[in-house]
């Protein structure tokens, strides 16, 4: 079976656009999380990671001709896409046969609870109607390949969206459909989900601590990551440098709870153990985790007990990077997927901002202070969807 | 009181979707969360929009919720105690 | 012969429920109830959590209730969950958006929230039958057979999982459109699962 190779990836977030700048935000230790300014809510209470660049500037981030009517989903995924194109030659040699698959639930509804009341009464907006779907908005970040897609599809499975859709990605060339994958997730901040969340009471009033002791919740973000998977073959017919291996991966179902995770993490545990069995390695082979850490009381502990079952007493340095983004949702799994690869590549790991003090249940703390100079071998991202829909995805150093 | 536990009741059964209780089959002592019912966390937020709703209590968090929540009982209490609706 | 086969299937239409190609369940226009409280009193189930879901998730979950038709609470490791829609959930996000609409009576709903996510619906089939492989759910423009017996084939294919409860659930607007099957590997005679044989029970 051959071996699914990274050539390129592309990320925005509250930290800011692109890979370098990433980098500079990891390494400054500063939460990217803040006042919205934005999106015209009540709720200014709630600190966000909202991206700090307006429509316009995204815009003007691309550089091309674009429809006039166009959604903030599609834009933030359409920064991402452009870098992973640049990165990985996808506009010099196309592959034979490459999908898009993109993982969002909000699609254009930021611009449909903005009209919705003027789609009632007139036709003013009338064109953010048929922007409202997921997949219209897969459609229009799709356009931002010149060269165009050979299938292209969208999953909408909450917070662990992007991981599945790099899960699928990597399925389709290891079944022989595609040679190549662009795959992620773009979601950007909605008054609807920022009132749900606040309505199931998990969101924190402060900037959120993952696996602390005292953490109330999370903080929601917005964001795009996506990465450009192809197979060994492909890869050696455009003639293009492989940047590390997606090595393995899982999905198990938590059968517990509609938005809560199991207590002693079972889909988590599952999810993992599968991840680590595809990709032939043992949990001791494991030298970072990126965890989903969302910085709730349930996720945290749940995730934790998983961690402890699967690596015993030898735990890899763990960290959760929602504690500089936020969570970016039906993109985290993108996101973050990024973040693990940037880490893999610098020898570096990134901190858990806003820790104090440990879980009393947990036998762990997380890494507080990014790490310079680490070799890492293999990195495992963690991906947990409402649904009980629990990803892991493990990419490895070449 | 005995007015207040009996339209509890009714509310809770509406507003909790438990179509397949009536109120005659909630004991106002018996614990609302656990056993007896088996409501869950969403159902506890539920009970929370329910107090401010109707009887204009604001409670801070689902934790403050737990002690309000044992029983239809502790909840016609603290509703006669704090209600401004 | 071995292979990948419909155990059973269920198609539930604004008409009727089709189960085994009989109509096990018919529409009462003049029935007080629901449509999709009629099937649920109908098969005599008993599950209270279904009073809490919504529309698309009660769809969904009355045909994999007939399909699956196994009370064991065991862990299913080797079972995934594939569902398939074109509106999302959509028919919720409406019923959410009620609730946060007017300044004067602003009370957002956690419960209808919660439904606010198309995958809610692969969740609460794993919750109900304890299904802990794979699930996912896709939103595609409209039902694809082709689709379907893809994923299914694809999930299959790696020996890990053996059987697949999923397939098309739709709700939207008060139209009901499900086609749920079991789909298991084994060598019973039972009919392979093939891009016709979806379309023949599609369009029944």
């Amino acid at each position: 079976m051959e071996r699914i190779l990274v050539t390129g990836m592309g990320i925005i977030t509250s930290m800011g656009a692109g890979k370098a700048q990433t980098m500079l935000s990891l390494r400054k230790e500063v939460a990217a999380i803040g006042k919205n300014t934005l999106l015209k809510t009540v709720h200014n209470d709630l600190p966000v990671g909202e991206v700090p660049f307006d429509d316009d500037s995204l815009k003007s981030m691309l550089d091309c001709e674009l429809p006039k009517a166009i959604t903030r989903t599609t834009l933030l995924g359409r920064v991402a896409v452009k870098e992973a194109i640049e990165q990985s030659g996808l506009d010099n040699i196309r592959p034979k046969r490459i999908a898009f698959i993109s993982g969002t639930t909000v699609g254009g509804m930021e611009k449909s609870e903005q009209y919705y009341r003027d789609f009632l009464e007139n036709d003013r907006h009338s064109e953010y109607i048929a922007l409202h779907d997921c997949g219209a908005c897969t459609d229009m970040i799709a356009a931002q390949y010149p060269l165009g897609f050979d299938m292209v599809t969208t999953i909408s499975t909450a917070c662990s969206s992007a991981a599945n859709a790099i899960i699928l990605g990597a399925n389709l060339i290891k079944a022989g459909v595609v040679d190549a994958a662009l795959v992620g997730g773009s979601e950007c901040l909605t008054k609807f989900h920022l009132n749900g969340f606040n309505s199931l009471m998990i969101l924190d009033k402060c900037k959120c601590r993952p696996f602390d002791r005292d953490r109330q919740g999370l903080n929601l973000g917005e964001g795009a990551g996506y990465i450009v998977i192809e197979s060994e073959s492909s890869l050696r017919a455009r003639g293009v440098k492989p940047i590390c291996e997606l090595s393995g991966y899982g999905n198990a179902c938590d059968a517990y709870h509609q938005t809560a995770s199991s207590p002693d993490g079972q889909g988590a545990y599952l999810a993992m153990m599968e991840a680590l069995k595809s990709a032939s390695l043992k949990p001791s082979d494991i030298d970072y985790i990126n965890a989903h850490g969302t910085g709730t009381p349930n996720n945290d502990m749940s995730e934790g007990h998983a961690v402890m079952r699967v690596f015993g007493n030898n735990i890899p340095p763990i960290s959760s990077t929602k504690s500089f983004t936020g969570h970016t949702t039906s993109a985290s799994g993108g996101v973050e997927s990024v973040i693990s690869i940037l880490a893999i590549v610098n020898s570096f790991i990134p901190a858990n901002l806003g820790f104090s003090n440990r879980i009393e249940d947990l036998d762990f703390s997380p890494v507080m202070h990014s790490e310079e100079g680490v070799s890492l071998r293999h990195v495992l991202t963690n991906s947990f969807g409402f649904g009980g829909n629990d990803s892991s995805c493990i990419f490895s150093k070449i | 009181m005995e007015d207040l536990v009996l339209e509890l009741k009714k509310k809770i059964i509406e507003v909790l979707n438990l179509e397949e209780v009536k109120p005659e089959d909630i004991n106002e002592n018996a614990p609302l969360f656990g056993e007896g019912l088996g409501l869950d966390s969403i159902d506890a937020l539920e009970l929370i929009v329910l107090m401010e709703k109707d009887y204009g209590i604001k409670l801070a968090n689902a934790a403050a919720g737990r002690d309000v929540f044992k029983s239809v009982k502790t909840m016609a209490d603290y509703i006669t105690a704090n209600r401004t609706k | 012969m071995k292979g990948l086969k419909i155990m059973s299937y269920c198609r539930i239409t604004d008409a009727s429920v089709i189960f085994y190609d009989r109509e096990v369940v018919v529409y009462n226009p003049k029935d007080e109830d629901p449509w999709l409280l009629q099937i649920y009193k109908a098969k005599d189930i008993h599950y209270p959590k279904f009073h809490k879901m919504d529309n698309l998730c009660k769809a969904g979950f009355l045909g994999a209730e007939m399909v699956v038709n196994d009370d064991s609470q065991e862990n299913k490791e080797n079972w995934a969950v594939v569902t398939f829609n074109r509106s999302s959930s959509l028919d919720d996000d409406t019923s959410y958006q009620k609730t946060i609409e007017n300044a004067d009576n602003y009370f957002p709903a956690p419960s209808v929230f919660v439904y606010t996510l198309p995958n809610i619906l692969s969740g609460e089939i794993a919750i109900r039958h304890k299904i802990m492989g794979e699930s996912v759910h896709y939103i595609t423009k409209e039902f694809s057979a082709e689709r379907i017996c893809e994923a299914f084939n694809d999930l299959a294919s790696d020996g890990k999982i053996d059987t697949i409860v999923g397939g098309w659930a739709e709700y939207f607007q008060g139209h009901v459109d499900v086609l749920m099957l079991k789909v298991s590997v084994n060598e019973e005679d039972k009919q392979l699962l093939t891009i016709n044989n979806i379309l023949k029970l599609w369009k029944i």
